[in-house]
């Protein structure tokens, strides 16, 4: 009663976190299958305009029409714990504009590069984005029904990744498959973690 | 909100609707906020009352729980710049208090990332 009588609480956002993971991979190589099988909620879809990302604009009226190109965005959301949320980013739809989106890379914890054995070279702008800014990251091969089955390293020598980074096979429409790949970037990025803690210690 | 159909025949155009709802502004000093800043009412849903419809919404769904500017928009339907704006008019108005996402460090959070597998693994 006193709280709501009070207009003014005392408001705590406490030790809450949030943090991301990007899926990316060709259109159609199973982002956003991915993302619903292991999001708690249905996945949510916003949008930005090009024009405005990164673009210290203050004024619409310099918005030139050309450049206002609308990127859709999904994502879900896993509550990790009291604290820690972490929301699992779907790369835009339209594949030839997502590396343009810098806010979704800053900060990521790493990423997922989904590869469609059909159409493999459809992830090579994904894997060069992330060597280029070294976010960690692991190739996932989603294995359609009728897709012919690869060995790991025909996988790792048609993507040209390097030794270390893991590749796992898996099923994009099923929770467990989805959450192992999630399982096996983070054990990767906290072997990364402490080896470059390591290195800083020498 | 002075909309669109007032202003005539003339539509308008994909350049002003979606930032009818920030007056056409779309944003200089927004506190920094990201897509994945948290923020939370810190004023209760009555003192509202005078605000604009989507400040209004956007304190409905943020009282008692920290959300994200991401699922904002997405609740919202709105652009993510014009979230923004709206979120850091709330701010400045003290309705909202909000928090920046962790700056990731050169080496990562090691506490962080095993806390974030032992949720992936419960799941």
């Amino acid at each position: 009663m006193y709280e709501d009588s009070n207009s003014i609480r005392n408001p705590d956002l406490g030790g809450a976190q949030a943090v991301k993971i990007l899926i990316a991979g060709g259109f159609g190589a199973g982002k956003t299958t991915l993302v619903s099988a292991v999001s708690e909620i249905k996945p949510l879809r916003t949008e930005e305009r090009l024009s405005q990302i990164g673009a210290s604009v203050d004024d619409i009226t310099g918005v030139d029409g050309k450049s206002t190109t609308t990127v859709a965005l999904d994502f879900g959301r896993i509550t990790i714990s009291s604290e820690v949320v972490l929301y699992l980013f779907g790369t835009p739809g339209q594949d030839r504009f997502w590396f343009m989106w810098k806010e979704l890379s800053e900060g990521a914890l790493g990423a997922v590069v989904l590869a469609d054995t059909r159409r493999i070279t459809d992830c090579f702008g994904s894997l060069d984005f992330f060597e280029s800014r070294s976010i960690p990251f692991i190739v996932a091969v989603n294995c359609f029904d009728g897709a012919e089955l690869y060995a790991e390293d025909e996988v790792r020598h048609a993507l040209d990744v390097g030794p270390r980074v893991p590749i796992q096979f898996c099923d994009a429409r099923h929770r467990g498959s989805s959450k192992e790949v999630l399982v096996r970037l983070l054990e990767y990025l906290m072997a990364t973690a402490r080896e470059s803690t390591f290195d800083a210690l020498r | 909100m002075t909309g669109a159909a007032s202003a005539g025949d003339e539509d308008p155009g994909p350049l002003v609707r979606p930032f009818a709802v920030t007056r056409g502004r779309t944003g200089k000093d927004l506190h920094g906020l990201d897509i994945l800043t948290l923020v939370t009412a810190a004023r209760s849903e009555g003192d509202s009352a005078g605000l604009d419809r989507e400040y209004r919404e956007i304190l409905r769904l943020c009282q008692h729980r920290a959300l994200s500017i991401a699922e904002l928009a997405a609740h919202m339907n709105l652009l993510l710049a014009a979230v923004k704006v709206l979120v850091g008019d709330l701010i400045d108005g003290g309705y909202l208090i909000h928090r920046p996402p962790p700056a990731l460090a050169a080496v990562p959070d090691i506490n962080l990332l095993q806390a974030v597998l032992d949720g992936v693994r419960r799941l």
